[in-house]
C-alpha cells in the first residue's frame, strides 16, 4: 500500500469538510500526493417515503449535494496549494448496508495506504443506536493508516 | 345497485348483534370516517369494522384509528385489518429523538416474506379500489410474554432455575427469526416486550407488528439489537430493576457489590443490567451477553448474529436445550 495514496472520504457534512481542510494543510506542498475524494451515495431507504416520486427526488436533491461539496472540496484543496492533478473526485452509489465497509472496500481495490474520515465526536449512547462510520472504519481498516480529523 | 350493510350483514351474518349499520368502502383513504358497522370491500371478501384498535403503554389507551378490528363477512373469521397511514414522527429513545416512519409497503413485504414462518404473525396485503396498501392480519392466539414471565408467582431463583431455560431457548428462537430478517434486508423495526407473543397451545413465540422504518443508515440492525438486549434484559431479572424497585423489594440487602453507573442501561440509564449483582447465581456468561447492552459496555453487538453466538453457549451452560419453548400459560 502507498502511503501517499489518501482517500478522503466525505459525505457533504461539516466534519468532512474539516478532513478536507486538514489533509489541504497537511499536504500542500506534497507533490507526489494522490488524493482521492471519496463519496458514497446509499440510496435513501424505500421505506422512509411514501410513494416513488418522492424517495427519487430525495435521492437526486442528495446526490446534487454530494456532487456541489466534491467540487467544494477540491477547491479547498486548490486552494490551500494543492496541485489540481493529484485531485480526483468519485461519487459512487451505494446500496451496501455499511457506509464503513463500503469505504474500506474502496481503499482495498484501489490500493491506497491511507484513510481520511472526519468524526462529530458521537456519546457512547449515540454510537451504540447509530452507529459511528470512523469507528468502523478504525475497528475494521487493515493494511492502512487511518486519520481520523475530528 | 350495490348492497348496502344492512343487506349485507342480513344475508352473511344476521345473528351479529350490531348496533349500526354504516357504509361499504372501497376506498379506505379516509380511515378516520370508516367506524363500527361499516364495511370494507377488499378482494373479493366483506370486512365488517367491529372497532378501532388500540394499544395500551404507560398506562394510557392509545386509539390506532388505522388499525380495524374486523370479521370477515363471507368466512367469519377475526381479521385485524390496517390501512394506509403515512406518519412520520420524532421517536424518543431515552436522551435521543430521530425520526421514525411508518410505511405499509415494509410491512406488506415482510408479511410475504414470513408467510410460511410460524416465529411471526401471519397475513397478507392487498389494494383498495384506490391503490391504497391494505394489510389483512391473522391474530397471534396467545399472551405477551412479558406478561407471562411477569405473571409467575415464584421467586427469581426459582424462576430463574426452573423456568427460565425454556423462556431463554424460545428467546433464542425469537432472536434468530429477527437474524432471518437481517439476512433478508430487512429490519422488525419496533422489538418491544409488547411485540414479542406467545402463541397457545404451540408455545412458539411469535413477533407482530413490523410497520416502523427508521435511516439509522450505519447502524442498520442497532435498533433491532437494542431492543433485543432489553427484552433479554427483562427476561434474565424477570422484570425491570431500577433503583427505586430494588430498594421497594428489599432487594437492596443481596447486592454484596455496590452498583454503578456502568451496571446500568446504556439508554436507559436507571435499568440495571449486570443482574448478577442482584441475582448471583446468574451465570457469569449469561450475564457478560447482557452486560454488552450496559453503559460499561465497551464493545456492542453489531448484528444478531454475534449475539446469539454469545447467547446459544448460555442455554447449554444452563442444562437444558428444550425442543420447543415452553410457552404454557403461567
Amino acid at each position: 500500500m502507498n502511503p501517499k495514496r489518501i482517500l478522503i472520504a466525505v459525505d457533504a457534512s461539516a466534519n468532512s469538510e474539516r478532513a478536507v481542510a486538514y489533509v489541504g494543510d497537511i499536504l500542500c506542498h506534497a507533490r507526489e500526493a494522490e488524493i482521492l475524494l471519496f463519496c458514497l451515495s446509499k440510496t435513501p431507504d424505500r421505506d422512509l417515503f411514501p410513494d416513488d416520486a418522492t424517495w427519487q427526488a430525495s435521492a437526486r436533491k442528495q446526490d446534487a449535494e454530494y456532487k456541489e461539496f466534491l467540487a467544494r472540496a477540491r477547491g479547498s484543496l486548490e486552494q490551500r496549494g494543492v496541485d489540481a492533478g493529484c485531485i480526483e473526485t468519485r461519487l459512487v452509489p451505494f446500496t451496501g448496508f455499511s457506509v464503513a465497509q463500503g469505504i474500506l472496500g474502496a481503499q482495498r481495490d484501489g490500493g491506497y495506504g491511507t484513510i481520511v474520515v472526519g468524526r462529530r465526536g458521537m456519546s457512547k449512547e449515540e454510537e451504540f443506536l447509530f452507529g459511528s462510520v470512523s469507528s468502523r472504519v478504525v475497528h475494521h481498516a487493515r493494511n492502512c493508516a487511518v486519520w481520523v480529523v475530528e | 345497485m350495490a348492497e348496502d350493510v344492512r343487506q349485507l350483514i342480513e344475508r352473511m351474518w344476521p345473528e351479529s348483534g350490531i348496533s349500526r349499520y354504516g357504509r361499504v368502502f372501497h376506498d379506505t383513504s379516509e380511515f378516520m370516517d370508516i367506524g363500527h358497522g361499516d364495511v370494507m370491500a377488499l378482494g373479493g371478501l366483506h370486512y365488517l369494522v367491529i372497532r378501532d384498535e388500540s394499544e395500551r403503554r404507560f398506562g394510557m389507551e392509545d386509539p390506532k384509528y388505522w388499525v380495524k378490528r374486523c370479521h370477515v363477512l363471507e368466512t367469519g373469521e377475526k381479521r385485524i385489518v390496517k390501512l394506509v397511514f403515512y406518519e412520520t414522527f420524532n421517536a424518543t429513545v431515552g436522551r435521543f429523538q430521530f425520526p421514525c416512519y411508518r410505511s405499509p409497503i415494509k410491512e406488506a413485504r415482510i408479511l410475504d416474506l414470513v408467510r410460511e414462518d410460524p416465529r411471526f404473525m401471519h397475513g397478507f396485503s392487498l389494494e383498495d379500489s384506490q391503490g391504497n396498501n391494505v394489510r389483512v392480519l391473522e391474530y397471534v392466539q396467545g399472551r405477551r410474554l412479558d406478561l407471562q414471565v411477569e405473571a409467575m408467582e415464584v421467586d427469581h431463583e426459582t424462576y430463574f432455575r426452573e423456568r427460565f431455560p425454556a423462556i431463554l431457548a424460545g428467546y433464542i428462537d425469537a432472536c434468530e427469526a429477527i437474524l432471518f430478517l437481517h439476512e433478508h434486508g430487512e429490519k422488525h423495526g419496533d422489538i418491544r416486550r409488547d411485540h414479542l407473543y406467545v402463541e397457545r397451545g404451540t408455545g412458539r413465540y411469535r413477533w407482530i407488528d413490523f410497520d416502523y422504518a427508521f435511516d439509522l443508515r450505519e447502524n442498520p440492525f442497532g435498533w433491532d439489537l437494542f431492543g433485543l438486549g432489553n427484552i433479554l434484559a427483562f427476561l434474565v431479572g424477570k422484570g425491570e430493576h431500577t433503583p427505586l424497585s430494588i430498594a421497594e423489594q428489599g432487594l437492596a440487602e443481596h447486592i454484596r457489590v455496590p452498583l454503578d453507573q456502568d451496571d446500568f442501561g446504556i439508554i436507559f440509564g436507571n435499568r440495571l443490567f449486570n443482574l448478577k449483582k442482584l441475582f448471583p447465581y446468574i451465570p457469569e456468561r449469561l450475564n457478560r451477553v447482557v452486560l454488552h447492552f450496559a453503559q460499561g459496555a465497551n464493545v456492542f453487538y453489531e448484528t444478531v448474529d454475534e449475539l446469539l453466538t454469545d447467547l446459544r453457549p448460555c442455554l447449554a451452560e444452563l442444562g437444558a436445550i428444550p425442543e420447543q419453548a415452553q410457552g404454557g400459560e403461567a
